[in-house]
């Protein structure tokens, strides 16, 4: 009687967990949660979970396959109010964050990370190094043989804005050769709004902030580009905001820093991908 | 007004949980899928026969053994008792049960997975290096024990007996039946364990003051055994740590895999697993020794600057 309730629960807590997970996939919202190298891996997760309750259901039952405390497989040894506690562990918190949960971090986590301001800050960045030496034939290297104007790998706007990244102007701050390419350029950045609490002696300046991920949202770094505007922005913090202006890269404390000066600065929708990668 | 050292939000709270609930599931399923499958469908017999007789070569051989035959630690302990009752060594057996959750393919997948973008390729080779080094340094020292002060009386009877199994149903999909019913058991079973990991993680990513921290993650001996000691609690499962140890962002990487290697190795709950096999004191020795020999092998390897 006891192993077949608990046949009942085990499939029952696996078609949760399969039908969530693939609620996940098939709605989009998982490019919220993961980079998308792991989506797929997502979707079929989900498949083979409501597979496997189908299996519990409908195989023939096999007998335990483990001695007596020799190990945690233990199903047939708990009791009722034990099997009914674990499997309210098991989907209890993941239906509760999966209806709770809104999908981007809100300022504490922004505030507890800390803003990168330098792209040496991230992982995964390889410091900038001097371009090959022409060949004993005087032919230029491969390298610089690629070299093409800005304007054609970089993507604009209708109004010929570059449509550039936090981390792009990270980068340029740090590249010199990157830098020309910004640098007292029209640019349009969507970020999310968080005020400036140091360096803003005039108040007049603000953060655009993206998440910068790897794997998924728990390891996402903020990363912050500074915003000069004509007079204080008053937004909500963590609000999604499109900002046009122009690239600059003043020296401060001894260190070319990214800052755009604003002519506008507008409310808009979150991106299809919220984070970079 | 400067920033307290802890801020709770259930919102980002329940974000990063879920986050990484959906990022570990995947590898954690294939895990215990695959533990299911070589539980029905791998004899015991076929393992003994890659063994060489040497007892050096014995050990190396079965360290590396979770290459071909891969388990996740909670599973293992039972089939280290199997293969014990068929005469393999018990310091063979050490040797395979302390390395087989690291060194094995799924391991080496998901840290890649984890790690990617943040030195993956150092970070796999890394890990699965220091786990068979550890374990086979352990499992030579093993060897010098007499058998009486390792095993429990209970099992010493039938070691080496040539004890058949006895187990496993005929018929294909009688095994098939056994096997999913072994994957469902070890995939709610670590799950439990790694549901309480990442809110505990998640909590403590969201939740604490970076800045607050950084003093402890600046020091390599302070952040080594601080996340060694974090490891030992969570008792995360080998095949989903690496995806909580990555989002350890202001720790330095020797911690993230002295975590890593000790995690699989030795935590509270294996305390009590290798309890059903080893006598209590062995056990004890056996996590102390290991605490400490990942601890300075991991500081030592801080010249790496991962």
């Amino acid at each position: 009687m006891m192993a077949t309730v608990q046949r009942y629960v085990w499939a029952g807590v696996l078609m949760v967990w399969g039908v969530v997970l693939s609620y996940f996939y098939f709605s989009g919202r998982v490019g919220s949660y993961l980079h998308p190298a792991f989506h797929i891996w997502t979707a079929a997760s989900g498949i083979a979970l409501v597979l496997m309750a189908a299996g519990m259901l409908f195989l023939p039952q096999a007998e335990d396959p483990c001695p007596a405390g020799e190990c945690l497989h233990t199903p047939e040894r708990k009791t009722l109010w034990g099997v009914a506690i674990t499997a309210l562990i098991l989907i209890g918190p993941l239906l509760v964050t999966t209806v709770v949960s809104p999908s981007q971090f809100g300022a504490a986590v922004v505030m507890n990370r800390g803003m990168a301001d330098s792209i040496a800050d991230l992982p995964g960045y390889k410091p900038y190094t001097e371009p090959p030496l022409p060949t004993e034939d005087g032919s230029p290297p491969q390298a610089a043989m690629q070299t093409e104007p800005a304007a054609s790998y970089l993507p604009t706007n209708q109004a010929g804005q570059i449509k550039a990244q936090t981390v792009d102007l990270l980068y340029a701050a740090q590249e010199p050769t990157m830098r020309e390419d910004f640098e007292n350029k029209e640019v349009e950045l969507i970020g999310q709004f968080m005020p400036a609490k140091s360096n803003n002696p005039k108040g007049d300046r603000f953060n655009l902030v993206r998440m910068f991920v790897m794997c998924c949202a728990a390891d996402a770094r903020p990363v912050a580009v500074t915003v000069q505007t004509a007079q204080a922005a008053k937004l909500p913090e963590m609000s999604w905001i499109k900002v046009t202006g122009k690239a600059t890269f003043p020296v401060e404390a001894g260190r070319s820093v990214p800052v755009v000066v604003a002519d506008s600065v507008t409310p808009t929708d979150a991106p299809p991908e919220s984070f970079i990668y | 007004m400067p920033v307290p050292w802890f801020t709770f939000s259930f919102s980002d709270f329940s974000y990063a949980f879920l986050s990484v609930l959906l990022e570990g599931v995947p590898f954690i399923l294939l895990g215990t899928l695959l533990s299911g499958l070589i539980d029905q469908f791998l004899p015991s017999r076929v393992m003994m026969r890659f063994l060489p007789r040497n007892p050096f070569l014995g050990v190396c051989v079965s360290a590396g053994m979770g290459m071909l035959f891969p388990m996740c630690e909670c599973g293992i302990v039972p089939v280290i008792r199997r293969l014990m009752n068929k005469g393999l060594p018990v310091s063979n057996a050490v040797a395979y049960m302390l390395a087989a959750p690291i060194v094995n393919p799924i391991v080496a997948l998901s840290t890649w997975a984890a790690f990617r973008g943040q030195n993956a390729a150092e970070f796999t080779i890394l890990r699965l290096g220091t786990g068979y080094f550890v374990a086979v340094l352990v499992a030579l020292a093993v060897y010098n024990l007499p058998i009486g002060s390792v095993l429990k009386t209970g099992v010493m009877a039938v070691t080496g007996g040539g004890v058949s199994d006895g187990r496993g149903p005929a018929g294909f999909f009688a095994r098939i039946s056994a096997a999913l019913r072994v994957a469902v058991s070890d995939f709610l079973d670590v799950m439990v364990y790694f549901i309480f990991g990442v809110a505990i993680s998640s909590l403590f990513s969201t939740g604490v003051n970076q800045a607050v921290i950084l003093p402890l993650a600046l020091n390599d001996w302070l952040a080594t055994f601080s996340l060694m000691g974090f490891a030992m609690i969570l008792s995360l499962c080998s095949t989903s740590d690496a995806f909580i140890a990555a989002t350890f962002v202001a720790f330095p990487g020797v911690a993230k895999l002295a975590f890593m290697v000790l995690g699989p190795m030795v935590d509270l709950k294996l305390l009590f697993i290798y309890s059903a096999v080893f006598k209590k004191r062995f056990v004890l020795g056996l996590a102390v020794g290991i605490f400490v020999l990942v601890g300075l092998i991991c500081v030592r390897l801080s010249v790496l600057k991962l």
